[in-house]
Formats: C-alpha cells, structure tokens, sequence
C-alpha cells in the first residue's frame, strides 16, 4: 500500500529491524531530541558523535536519559562529521544525520574522495517529501537544496533518486512529472528540451520504475481539473507524485510556500551517497526532524 | 480525402488515370531522352499537358533523335537563357501548375526557384526533400526526407522535413503518418544531438504542437520497418514496424538509404524540392524512365489543390 501520511512512515518502520543512525556533532537540543523521539518510537538505535559533556548537559536538561545513545566523544566539529563518516564506513551506522554543524562542513566529510561516502561520479542530490492538506497523496520533491543548475545528467539522476524513494514509501509505479513552464515544449527553454528528452529516455527504459512526462505545468501535474479543461494528453494529469524542478530557485520556492502558505508538513534527505543522509537544519520542526529520520531509515538498503 | 489510401506507383498512376485530374507542366528547356519519354508518357494517360520553353529547334532536334512525336507538347519558342525565368513566371501565375527542370543546371535552375521577387520560396521558408520509395519488399511506399537538400538538419529543419513528408503522405490518402525519426538505436543519447531533437519532436506531436501524425524516436530501421524486429526487442513504440515516413539526420545518411535500395533491392523513387508554393521537379540524369514517370506522377496529385 502506498503511504499517503508521513506519519504512515512510522508505522512501517516499526515494523521492521531498527536502522543504526550516527549523528554528526551532536552538541544540540534539536539533534539530540529528534534522535530521542525517533528512539522513543523503536525506529532508530542512534550513536552521537559530539562533545560528551556538552551532549550530557543537554540531555540532563531536557530530560533525554543518556543511556538511550552510545556515545562517541569528539569536541571538535569537522572531526566529529568525520568520525561519523568514519563510523558509517566502518559498518557501524545505516545512515548519518548533521547536527550542529554548518551544511558546508558536513557535506565535506561525506563528499571526501578518500574517507568518505561517495562513489566516483556518483551525483549528491535533496530529495523532499511533502505532504499537503491540499493534495491527497505524498509529494517528493527535487533539487530544493543542492544542485543550484541540474545538468541533463543531474536530473536523470535526480529523478532516479525520486522514483527509488517513491518506491521506498510504497508507490511502485509513481508519476514523475517534470516541471517547466507550460505543457508546450519550448526548445530554446532548457527545462523544456531536457524535460521531453528525459521522458523519452523513460519511455525508452534508459529510466524505469515510473511513469515520466514532461514538461509539464505545475497545475497540470497537481491540479485534474487544470489537465481536463487545457485538454493535455498526460499520463500524469493532475495527479503526479513526483515532481522534478528544472532548478533550485524553483524547487526551493515551491516547498517554501508549500510549508509557509500551504501549511505542509515534510521530510527531507541526501541521496547518492552511499548511505542515506540527513540534513535538517535549525529551522526545521521536531516533525520535520522526526520524518527526515524515518524517510532515512526507509531510505537504507 | 475520402478514398483507400495509394500505396504503390501503379496505384498513384492508376488513380491519375482514372482521374479528371490534368496539370500543366512548364519544362525549363527540353530533356534528354528519359525526361521527354516520361514526359510523353504522362500526356498521352492524360493526366499531364506540357510546355516545353527554349529553342524552338534543338527542342525538335533532340525530339527526333529521340523518336519522341513533338505534337505532343506544346513548344514555347524563347532564347535558352530566358526559358527559366519564363517557366517560373508561368507557374507563379498560375499559367502553368508544376516547374520542371529540363536539359539546365541544377544550380540556375534553383537560383530561379528561390529568387525572392520571382521566385517560387515564400520568404522564410524552409526548402527541403521529400522523396517517396517504392521498395517491393515492403508493403507500401515509404517516404523519405532529407536525401538531396539540406545536409545536416537542425531541430527547425528537422520539424519543417517532417511536416512536408506528413503533407505529402496526406495527399497519397494516409490520414495519420507514423512517422519514425531514425537514428542507430532506439536509445536516447546526449552525445548524439539528433537523438535529443528527436525526443522534443515526439513531445511536440505528443503536445498538438505540430502537424498531426503519430511519431516516435530515436528508432532505427528495423524497429521503424520490420514489424517482426520491433516486437522482437519488446520496445514500446507506435511506430512498431509500420512506418509510412522516415525522418534521417543526415542527406549522407538519407542518400545512401534510397540508393543503396535502388541498387540492390529494385527500389523506385519520386521526389520532389519542398517548401515552394508550386510543385518543382528536379530530376537527376541518373534516374531510371520509370522514377523519372513517377516523379511527374507525384508532382501531378501534389499540384491538386495547391
């Protein structure tokens, strides 16, 4: 069955063997207590890698028993992400979340050609699972948060990462709509021509699991009664549960208003690493955290 | 067009024959003996009547070396370097319905055509190559574009090649096309820019934006006409074998198909220059009497109701 709530995540996660999740520099409430309340749920055993005082502190404060975590002393914040890599290599972790540690300095450890997570030309790329009162299923979303400018074969490898969460949510067959301005192809518009090449390329089986149209309009992928009266022959017809941007300022825009003006709730992780990542930052809700947890832990081969 | 669709030459000379369909050729200077036995063959079915403009007397020469009867035609007497400009002039105004070049070269012949006072191009408009293939190992005729031309197609060219060919499949009777737009595979390859253009092309069809047909690509020949092939290698594709038109990115490519079916697999062929608001033949020495008849055959259904 396809999961149409976040909350629904939980409820298969609790099913199943608890994945192993090592967070990077640790030293803060919001880490500290998504990690707990992810715990406190069974779905997650955690290892934080931080400040052991200052992870103590914390927990004395918010009243998190600090048994619940093993944890691994490192004060320092570029050896903490490091260490936490380190741990994941070392087969000790499914999957790895940022604390409080600049995006920048944990992207680093992972993106390390050496020690840390990345195959070779393998592409790190967000993907954000969005879930609004407005639409009646899940919505999972990218680039919002790294690729400023996706290349044709970034987005090939940004839907790809689109499907495989899709399918790790229980949707074995998603509609993958790429974005541009209107349903009308526009050569000399770069999302227009690359979207119609990489719905070729799915109709040709160069991308599977899904299925691909674009370009599309943001209505016609969301909205049945957009698709019915501007008379688009699309599969996807208003009812898309992917959605690929052409870039990140429409991306970013889209979950942004989504969260702010649509009142939705979501999820978020790196993939194209070797494990799944999290990267939550301070803004977020303990929601938002709670869900980038479990949309990781999904995310875990 | 409320008829059966034509599906061999026979057909499309047999459907002129039966016709009341009569155009008028202008042939810039006369032929060799080919050109003119066509020619002759065509007026005496009825569905042609030819004025051949130049020298009076090298027309009647060649006419009698040839054993041509002269009476068939009408002879227009004009000097030979004034025979072009006055064929275009007829066809422009309606005198005549179809240009035809004759014993001229190519290039003044074409200069005439695309002169933009004179001329037969609307400004801004793309010529082309649309060339129909009577192969007797496949079931019906296969159109194809751009084998004389245009050498490298760009994406413009490539949706101008394909709504002429679409055009022309149209008037044999062929309501929607399917069209395969061929590369080596099916696959979609970036490094390949043709097989990029081929995918918005198929979006654009997809999307009303262009001419009505049912299109898809990359393909490549066996998937665009061996029906056995496409369902061999399980690809999803409308055209599944059963092309009626192939778009190629190349002339290279698009020549060496039709000649190399014509030398080894008994292929005929008619063509005609796209993009001008007259039909205009231009027939290379090099074509059979048959092709050449064809040829006049199919500017004939082409000038009906141009």
């Amino acid at each position: 069955m396809p999961i149409t709530k976040l909350t629904q995540m939980l409820d298969i996660l609790q099913g199943k063997a608890k994945r192993r999740m090592v967070a990077a520099f640790a030293n803060d409430a919001h880490t500290i207590c998504a990690a707990y309340s992810a715990i406190k749920i069974g779905i997650i055993e955690a290892t934080l890698v931080g400040d052991e005082n200052i992870i103590k502190s914390i927990c004395e404060k918010h009243d998190v028993p600090i048994s619940a975590f093993r944890i691994v002393h490192e004060p320092n914040d570029v050896k903490a992400a490091n260490k936490a890599v380190a741990l994941i290599n070392q087969g000790e972790g499914d999957f790895l979340m940022k604390g409080l540690i600049s995006s920048d300095k944990y992207m680093r450890a992972i993106l390390n050609k050496e020690t840390g997570l990345i195959n070779p030309g393998a592409v790190l790329s967000h993907v954000t699972v969005i879930e609004a009162p407005a639409y009646s299923k899940l919505l999972i979303v990218g680039d919002v948060a790294i690729i400023p400018q996706p290349d044709l074969n970034q987005k090939i490898a940004i839907a790809n990462y689109l499907i495989k969460t899709a399918h790790s949510l229980g949707i074995e067959k998603p509609k993958l709509g790429i974005q541009s301005a209107s349903e009308m192809t526009m050569p000399k518009l770069s999302s227009s021509a690359d979207a119609a090449i990489i719905s070729k390329m799915a109709q040709r089986g160069q991308i599977q699991g899904a299925i691909v149209d674009g370009p599309l309009g943001l209505d016609i992928m969301i909205d049945p009664e957009s698709a019915e009266i501007k008379g688009v022959k699309s599969e996807i017809k208003g009812d898309t549960d992917c959605i690929l941007f052409p870039n990140i300022e429409a991306g970013n825009t889209f979950y942004k208003t989504m969260t702010k003006l649509g009142g939705a709730e979501l999820g978020a992780l790196v993939m194209g690493a070797r494990v799944p990542a999290v990267l939550s930052s301070r803004g977020d809700s303990e929601l938002t955290k709670l869900y980038s947890i479990a949309l990781a832990a999904l995310g875990c081969n | 067009m409320n008829r059966r669709s034509i599906t061999s030459f026979r057909e499309l000379t047999g459907f002129l024959k039966r016709s009341t369909i009569k155009k008028h050729i202008a042939v810039a200077l006369g032929g060799d003996k080919n050109t003119l036995g066509a020619l002759a063959r065509s007026v005496n079915e009825g569905f042609v009547k030819a004025t051949l403009l130049g020298d009076r007397k090298q027309i009647l020469s060649v006419c009698d070396q040839e054993k041509i009867d002269p009476l068939l035609f009408s002879i227009y007497d004009i000097a030979p370097e004034l025979a072009v400009q006055e064929a275009v002039r007829m066809v422009k105004t309606d005198e005549a319905d179809v240009l035809m070049k004759g014993l001229i070269g190519t290039d003044k012949f074409l200069k005439a055509v695309m002169d933009k006072e004179n001329g037969l191009l609307p400004p801004k408009t793309l010529m082309s190559y649309v060339c129909a293939l009577e192969i007797p190992k496949y079931h019906k005729l296969l159109f194809i574009t751009d084998p004389a031309v245009i050498p490298i197609p760009d994406l413009e060219q490539k949706i101008a090649m394909t709504s002429y060919a679409v055009n022309m499949a149209n008037r044999f009777g062929i309501a929607r096309p399917k069209v395969a737009l061929i590369s080596g595979t099916e696959k979609i390859n970036p490094a390949l820019p043709s097989t990029s253009e081929y995918a918005l092309i198929s979006k654009m069809v997809d999307r009303g934006q262009m001419v009505d047909c049912i299109i898809d690509g990359p393909l490549d020949i066996f998937l665009a006409c061996d029906q056995d092939k496409a369902s061999i290698k399980g690809v999803q594709t409308p055209v599944a074998g059963d092309a009626d038109i192939l778009v190629f990115p190349s002339i290279e490519a698009a020549n060496s198909f039709y000649k190399g079916l014509m030398l080894w697999a008994q292929a005929e062929l008619a063509g005609l220059i796209q993009g001008t608001s007259k039909p205009v033949i231009v027939m290379s020495r090099s074509e059979s009497a048959a092709s050449k008849y064809y040829c006049i055959a199919l500017s004939c259904l082409m000038a009906e109701g141009f």
